[in-house]
Parts: structure tokens; C-alpha cells; sequence
């Protein structure tokens, strides 16, 4: 019975008494709580890893830690900064195990670029009314695609997790200044690999 | 650095919501007078309103049951394994209670006196440390045997 109100998340009644079940080891209150965020963990574990099969084993792997280290939560802090940091941390273990990655280097471009004051000064006459073209979203996708890691996170964290810049920062584990500036860092490198794709844009 | 070119390092921040109370305030007035700042922060928008409505990833077949049963698998070997380990102490502490019990017995059958080698075996200590290793070497055989249980029934599943 406990298990069917759980699959349906409808009938999920407050995150806090489905924490205090997983704490005393209920399998089936976990299952609540994946359910409720079972596509914004796998997105955010898709765009921080670009594989589907990856995503796939470190959303499995991220719901048993969190089963395995619910005790360490604390109930003051916000459940989603701490699961998404849970899943951070498998990704970066994965890098680690794979190649001897880290987060820095899991993508093309470094963290180092043009000025902003260069690259801001670039945007072609027609260049919004081509980003409000219908193609927009696939092509931002694409775009996003290419930036390095700790880029695409931040701006999933940002844009379509609406997490503050406390709870990217309490995720990434950094400070909040270095959110800041890896936001700004991100931006402008999803610009300039959006130009560099819009006929007649640049790369910076 | 002018305070035109200041600002236009905070336009793309702007669009993300990322500046504090101050910047923004700052930010507003300049954008008042500046059209070429006012025609950027426009093009950030368009960028953050279009990283709002991203195309959604698909979720993975059967993702969520597949996480349930890994869960309730993992539940079930971690009971498994808790259990496993407190019979493991209950028997080490039985078998300890039974070599001392028979410690007792024997010391009255024998009279204290029990030589086996030149050494007395029924001496405390000689005894206490003959069962205690004879208990460890069972308990280690019995958690190898355990553990080999365990990695089979883990390739059969």
C-alpha cells in the first residue's frame, strides 16, 4: 500500500516524512522521493556527463547513496542541493575512475577565453530575432553540448534546476564567487559556440 | 576600466539573476543611458529565456524501476550482510561461553592437573588461549565461506 502511494506522485505528502522513512531504511519512501526527482536528477546527471548510459548507472548509483548516507543529511539544509551534490560527486568519481579526469577537464574548451568586453561586442544586427527562431532550443542544446563540464553544470543548476547561487555553490562544492564567474565564464562560451554556428556569426 | 566597460561584464549575469542588489541598481542606470548595453542585455535574455526551455531529455526505459529493484536488492544484501555479521558474533560468543563452561568441568574431572606435552591444558590461560584461537580460526572459515556465498549469489543475480 506504502509502495503504491509512493509510485503515484500525486499522493507524495511532504518531503520531510518520506527523509525520515528512507532514514530508518524504507526502500519504498526512497521510491517517493525518486519519483519526485527522477527527471531533473537525470537531466542534470545527462547534461553534466553528455552519455545516456553514464546518466543512466549514476542516477542508480546516486539513489543508493543517498540511501547509504541519509543519516549525514541534515534536515536544515535543502534536500536538493544535497542530492544533486550527492550526484555531483559520483560524476566526478566516475571521471576519475575513467581516465584520470577531473570535472575541469571533462570537455572541449578550458575555463579560459576571450575578454567579455571582446566577445560582448560581437552581436550581429538580426542575432535575436535568430535566437528567438524555433531552431533556438535545439541549437542552445547543441551548443551547451560542447562547453567543458563545470560549465554545463552551472548552467543547468542555473537555468533549469532555478537553484540559487548558494545551492550551486553547496552542489560544486566552491565558493559563491566562483560560481559567479563560472556562470559569466559559461555564458559567454555558449555564445560564441552559438555564433560560431549562426550563419555569419563568429567565434570569438 | 570605465564604468561602461564594467558593466557590460555584468550583462550576462544580469540575465542569469546573478547579481547582488547593488550591481543590479547600477547595472539599471546604466542600461537607462546606454543603448548598446540595453541591446546586449537583450541578446543574455534571449540566451537565459532560451536555457529556461531547453528540449527535455527522454527518461530511460524503466529507469525508475530498474533504481527500485538495485535499491531493494542492495536493502535486502545489507540485511543479509548485518545479519550474517551478528550470528558470526553470537556463535564466536557462544562457542567461547561453551570452551569456557567446559574449562570449569574439566578442571573438576581432572582435578587441576591435565598434561599434554609438558604443558597443563587445563591451566587458565593455556586454555583460554587454545579456545579463543580455535573459536577466531571457525568464525574466519565461517565468514570466507560467507562472503564466497555472497559473490555467488551476486553473479547469479
Amino acid at each position: 500500500m506504502i509502495l503504491a502511494a509512493a509510485m503515484n506522485p500525486e499522493a507524495f505528502s511532504g518531503a520531510q516524512d518520506a527523509i525520515t522513512r528512507i532514514r530508518r531504511g524504507d526502500p519504498d519512501a526512497l521510491t517517493a522521493v525518486i519519483s519526485r526527482y527522477q527527471h531533473r536528477l537525470y537531466r542534470y546527471l545527462l547534461r553534466l556527463v553528455r552519455e545516456p548510459a553514464v546518466a543512466d548507472d549514476l542516477f542508480q548509483q546516486t539513489w543508493l547513496r543517498v540511501m547509504e548516507k541519509i543519516g549525514r543529511y541534515d534536515v536544515r539544509r535543502s534536500f536538493e542541493a544535497w542530492l544533486f551534490s550527492v550526484a555531483h560527486n559520483l560524476a566526478i568519481d566516475f571521471w576519475r575512475g575513467k581516465r584520470g579526469e577531473s570535472l575541469h577537464d571533462a570537455g572541449d574548451a578550458g575555463d579560459s577565453g576571450a575578454a567579455p568586453g571582446e566577445r560582448l561586442s560581437t552581436g550581429e544586427p538580426d542575432a535575436l530575432e535568430r535566437l528567438l527562431d524555433f531552431e533556438r532550443g535545439a541549437m542552445l542544446a547543441a551548443s551547451m553540448h560542447e562547453l567543458p563540464a563545470i560549465h554545463r553544470e552551472v548552467l543547468t543548476l542555473r537555468f533549469e534546476e532555478d537553484m540559487k547561487l548558494e545551492e550551486i555553490a553547496e552542489v560544486a562544492g566552491i565558493p559563491l564567487s566562483t560560481v559567479k564567474s563560472r556562470l559569466r565564464r559559461a555564458l559567454e562560451g555558449l555564445r560564441a559556440a552559438m555564433e560560431a554556428r549562426l550563419p555569419g556569426g563568429r567565434r570569438a | 576600466m570605465s564604468e561602461h566597460e564594467s558593466m557590460r561584464g555584468l550583462l550576462a549575469l544580469a540575465a542569469a539573476g546573478a547579481l547582488d542588489s547593488q550591481e543590479q541598481r547600477r547595472l539599471q542606470e546604466h542600461v537607462r543611458e546606454c543603448a548598446a548595453c540595453r541591446r546586449e542585455l537583450e541578446i543574455w535574455s534571449g540566451y537565459s529565456q532560451g536555457l529556461r526551455q531547453l528540449p527535455q531529455p527522454p527518461i530511460p526505459a524503466q529507469l525508475m524501476e530498474r533504481t527500485r529493484a538495485r535499491l531493494v536488492q542492495e536493502h535486502a544484501a545489507a540485511a543479509d550482510r548485518r545479519w550474517d555479521e551478528l550470528m558470526l558474533g553470537a556463535l564466536a560468543l557462544f562457542a567461547w561461553t561453551v570452551g569456557l563452561t567446559f574449562w570449569f568441568v574439566t578442571r573438576i574431572v581432572t582435578g587441576g592437573q591435565l598434561i599434554f606435552m609438558g604443558a597443563n591444558l587445563v591451566r587458565f590461560g593455556t586454555w583460554s588461549a587454545g579456545s579463543t584461537v580455535l573459536v577466531w580460526l571457525t568464525a574466519a572459515v565461517a565468514a570466507i565461506a560467507l562472503g564466497r556465498r555472497r559473490r555467488e549469489l551476486r553473479r547469479a543475480l
